[in-house]
């Protein structure tokens, strides 16, 4: 450890001796923005992929949108693009469901697990730890490139003429366990490049994750004690923990899968009938695939809120002027989240077939899970109380992802009470659980990071009016689209239409509305979209060569604002305080480089 | 050409959105703030206080609207008690969700640095946090102990009724087949090999045993008030799910893998009618119908695991009838498989080609 440390600080007196010269042996294009092993352009490599994925994913949404809002109208510009998947201007049943598949899967990994643990985790682990990069640039280098391999092949697969993945991007077998285009085209070629794609995502992620950890745990400069990190650090040390445990397991699933689908062995197979003919499988079990995909599943839906979660925790304490309530408990419920998550997979299958004396158990863990939940809620409405909040856009996502996540995490408690379950499960209402308590909680977790480190990653500001609007819109957008489908309890979800059942013909006008709201909150994304690449250009400069915009504690903001190579120019500060001095000792805020004062009793 | 003129508007929406969000911010920094969101907290505690109003404004809007939209009252005995549990659960987590809103948005509101300049530095409290972790503890235990009961009282196999009927129930792409086991109430045994599945045996029913040749095929599946009924589910191709929305029955129909759901009906499609028939909601006209909605009303028996392109079409019609006898009464217009399609191929096979036919007769 310490030569990696001694190594890189020689490393970097080299790079800042280089500035003062005039930049004869700069790295070349190449290596500055496409093979760059720095920490700070892999996050933005990896926020920006993630953009390009959440504006195809929120795409496909309003697509499917229009399909279900106004079924018998024909928009003739999907014709235009999408030829024989929409002929006559009205997307096809196949095409809905491939839409749907790629939906799931785009905005699960590449957007919410890929973009959001990608950028955060890379940008912030070795600032707020106080490192100069992470243990290993070349692994989180090829992270990064596995990732976009991964995504180059996940986007090709919309192309082939058998069409994307479309047995839902949990893919279950049989029937994406059977290459037979008779009973699922999108089970082809298009499930083929799925797999493939998500074998390289894994890798990506393993490389990622198992880097992130190894820095955390190695790289903390002197004085940063597991105690004194802050929670974003926590959130994802153990996000890449609950990944490298998990994803192996999807690993395997979706590997014995392929054996199946090319080599007919028969891992989840089992006396499968097509047109009255037996197939060859024997022995095997659809159930086995749901146990090891939700091995994986169910902590992968907390990879995607425990950054968001950090994040949040760090944004409300910095512009509530106050230091997180409860930190100890934070960093605790954190840990107990991570353990319980690998003991609540079933609650997906309660009526799968499952033994229902299994279920017993199950529903004792996922309800236990609640309690660090609420814990963390109630904490952040705690930090909040008595604060001198500033309501700027960081902010304002943060509050309303704590608003998203308590709506929709009080729902999980009816779907995990089995009984309950029997009538929710696969319908709208956990669409609209997990929406809000994921999907839209976590955009905003994402947003109020991006908003709040835009000055850290490019020295400028965000538009603040357009950040607003932005704001304003999603929330109330979000809550549009998902909160009405809790009454839609009962409606079955992955359904192109419901005009073959009288009993789901109730919520017509409804689905119109939904679908409305859908498109505006997708619009007001592009306008975040618009917002980002402006402000990266013509954004308002953070003035000062040190300048600590926001006034936080934590070391990314005692790094100049000028991104260098190595982030401190010097020697890396060292830490002699916990990262939440707030509004003490008759400061605004203390740095976590300040020696304590005399007579200064240290926060524990 | 309206597609593209959209696209125009919204493209110069953004331009005039970018273009005000800049001269705001030009115009803040002029005044001498130091960030160009100075000031704003105010407004903002504002609109996030108004924001709570809203939200709550709108749920009542939705419940009132809305409820009278939904699946109608439970049509089972279990599902009336997992309706119980579902209203219980909604009375706890709705008061958590009234009270943590309210002072999220209230606190929001009312610490803005507009209207508090100084933060409190306060960092834990552990009475209160082990009130917050103990009190949740305590409703979830209540919950779970409660959940199970119901839970176990609907799988519990040694408590059911030894009258019960029997249903078995087939998914396949992308259709339903309902077999019932005709007047001995015996199902004809189902052998899964080459040799029993074919295009036109495609459940493999061995159609040697006697106790196939009363079975029969229905068109829907008829039930009787108050009498148990256990549905024997399986799948032939890719997963299904036997969905009952008005009974709140669900259960996955799995290849190579039986399940099964036992239920009891508690209201007659008449019945259930004439209860929809007292709410306003369901004295609409409905669109394609021309007749009050309740008249339209039916069971139904739909899909809930995808399973390709026509999952959403997998409908069937659900019957209650009032009595035994109703039932015996549809039963008797219904027919054999066995006597109708498979006997009569067999004498034409047997005319047509002895040898073969004793071999597959065994
Ligand atoms: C408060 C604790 C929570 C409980 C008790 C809970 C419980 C459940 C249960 C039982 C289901 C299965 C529903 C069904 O399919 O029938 C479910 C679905 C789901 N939950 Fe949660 N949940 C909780 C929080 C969360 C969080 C925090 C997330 C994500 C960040 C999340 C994401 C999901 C997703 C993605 C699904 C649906 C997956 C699918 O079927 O496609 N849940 N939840
Ligand atoms: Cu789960
Ligand atoms: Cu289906």
């Amino acid at each position: 450890m310490e030569t990696i440390a001694a190594h890189t600080t020689v490393h970097t007196e080299h790079t800042t001796s280089h500035d003062d010269h005039d930049h004869h042996h700069e790295a070349s294009w190449l290596e500055t923005y496409v093979f760059c092993q720095d920490h700070k352009t892999i996050a933005k490599q990896f926020l920006i992929t993630g953009m390009f994925w959440g504006v195809v994913g929120g795409l496909l949404s309003v697509i499917f949108r229009m399909q279900l809002g106004w079924p018998n109208e024909t928009f003739p510009i999907l014709e235009t693009f999408f030829g024989r998947w929409a002929e006559g201007g009205k997307i096809s049943n196949e095409f809905y469901y491939s839409l749907v598949t790629m939906h799931g899967t785009i905005l699960v990994f590449f957007v919410l697990t890929g973009g959001l643990s990608g950028t955060f985790a890379n940008l912030l682990i070795p600032y707020q730890i106080g490192a100069r990069d992470m243990a290993s640039g070349f692994m989180n280098m090829l992270s990064y490139w596995f990732f976009f391999a991964a995504s180059v092949v996940m986007f090709s697969s919309f192309f082939i003429q058998t069409g994307a993945a479309s047995g839902g991007w949990t893919a279950y077998p049989p029937i994406n366990g059977i290459r037979d285009l008779a009973v699922n085209k999108g089970s082809g070629l298009g499930f083929d490049l799925w797999i493939l794609a998500m074998a390289l995502f894994i890798v990506s992620s393993l490389l990622g994750g198992l880097n992130y950890v190894a820095t955390v745990l190695n790289l903390r400069t002197k004085g940063m004690t597991m105690m004194r990190l802050p929670l974003t650090i926590w959130a994802f040390m153990f996000t890449a923990v609950l990944g490298i445990l998990s994803f192996p397991a999807l690993l395997a699933a979706v590997s014995l899968l392929e054996f199946d689908r090319l080599l007919g062995t028969s891992f989840y197979l089992n006396q499968i009938i097509i047109n009255g003919n037996l197939l060859d499988y024997k022995g095997g079990s659809p159930v086995l695939f749901q146990h090891l995909f939700w091995f994986l599943g169910h902590p992968e839906v907390y990879i995607i809120i425990l950054p968001a979660m950090g994040i949040v925790s760090e944004v409300l304490s910095v512009h509530a002027r106050k230091p997180i309530f409860g930190y100890r408990a934070m960093v605790v419920s954190i840990m107990a989240i991570v353990i319980i998550s690998f003991l609540v997979w079933a609650h997906h299958m309660f009526v799968t077939g499952l033994n229902p004396n299994l279920a017993a158990v199950f529903v004792l863990f996922t309800l236990l899970i609640a309690v660090p939940s609420a814990i963390k809620v109630f904490n952040w409405i705690g930090t909040i109380w008595r604060g001198s909040l500033r309501l700027n856009p960081p902010m304002l996502f943060a509050i309303g992802f704590v608003s998203m996540f308590i709506s929709g995490g009080l729902t999980g408690l009816m779907l995990g009470n089995s009984a309950i379950d029997i009538q929710l499960h696969d319908t709208y209402f956990v669409v609209a659980h997990f929406h809000i308590v994921m999907g839209v909680a976590a955009f905003f977790g994402m947003f109020a990071g991006v908003y709040h480190w835009f000055p850290r990653m490019y020295g400028r500001f965000m538009n603040d009016t357009l950040g607003y609007i932005h704001f304003y819109i999603t929330l109330i957008g979000g809550y549009a689209i998902f909160f009405p489908m809790h009454f839609m309890t009962g409606l079955p979800r992955r359904y192109y239409a419901f005009s073959n059942f009288e009993t789901f013909s109730n919520f017509d006008s409804l689905v119109v509305f939904i679908s409305i709201a859908a498109i505006i909150v997708f619009l007001a994304q592009i306008l975040f979209i618009v917002n980002f690449f402006y402000s990266i250009f013509k954004g308002r400069k953070v003035e000062g060569e040190y300048a600590n915009p926001w006034g936080g504690t934590t070391l990314e903001w005692t790094a100049p604002v000028a991104r260098i190579h190595g982030n401190w120019p010097g020697e890396i500060p060292s830490v002699h305080r916990w990262p939440y001095d707030y509004s003490v000792n008759g400061k605004e805020y203390i740095t976590q480089d300040v020696p304590l004062a005399p007579g200064e009793v240290e926060h524990k | 050409m309206t597609t593209f003129l959209v696209f125009a508007v919204i493209v110069m929406l953004y331009v005039i959105l970018v273009l005000i969000g800049k001269a705001n911010e030009t115009s803040k920094l002029l005044s001498g703030k130091v960030f160009s969101y100075e000031g704003d907290s105010k407004m903002n505690g504002y609109l996030m206080l108004g924001f709570l109003v809203l939200f709550f404004w709108s749920i009542a809007f939705q419940i009132k609207y809305l409820t009278p939209l939904m699946i109608p009252k439970s049509a089972s005995y279990h599902g009336d008690e997992t309706d119980q549990l579902f209203y219980v659960t909604l009375f706890f987590i709705s008061i958590v969700f009234v009270l943590t809103h309210a002072a999220l948005f209230y606190f929001t509101y009312r610490y803005n640095e507009s209207k508090n300049k100084e933060a409190l530095f306060y960092s834990h409290n552990n009475k209160l946090e082990v009130i917050w972790t103990v009190i949740p503890a305590i409703v979830l235990t209540v919950l779970v102990v409660m959940g199970m009961r119901v839970w176990f009282k609907i799988f519990d196999v040694d408590g059911r009724d030894k009258n019960m009927m029997v249903v078995e129930v087939t998914g396949q792409q992308f259709k339903w087949t309902v077999r019932y086991p005709g007047p001995d109430g015996k199902f004809g045994k189902r052998i899964i090999d080459k040799e029993h599945v074919s295009p036109t045996n495609e459940l493999g029913i061995d159609w040697t045993d006697p106790n196939s040749h009363d079975d029969f095929f229905a068109d829907k599946i008829v039930l009787v008030k108050d009498k148990p009924v256990l549905c024997k589910l399986g799948a032939l191709d890719v997963l299904h799910s036997f969905y009952l929305p008005h009974f709140r029955v669900k259960m996955d129909c799995v290849p190579g893998l039986p399940t099964q759901f036992y239920f009891t009906p508690k209201y007659t499609t008449a019945e259930m009618q004439d209860y929809l028939k007292t709410l306003p909601w369901w004295n609409n006209i409905g669109k394609e119908s021309n007749e009050p909605k309740w008249k339209t009303f039916k069971y139904e028996l739909a899909c809930t695991e995808l399973c390709g392109r026509s999952h959403y079409g997998m409908q069937k019609d659900v019957v209650v009838v009032a009595t035994e006898k109703d039932y015996l009464d549809w039963m008797k217009t219904q027919q054999s498989h066995y006597e109708t399609v498979v006997k009569p191929s067999l004498e034409e096979k047997k005319v047509a080609e002895p040898i073969a036919a004793v071999v597959s007769t065994k």
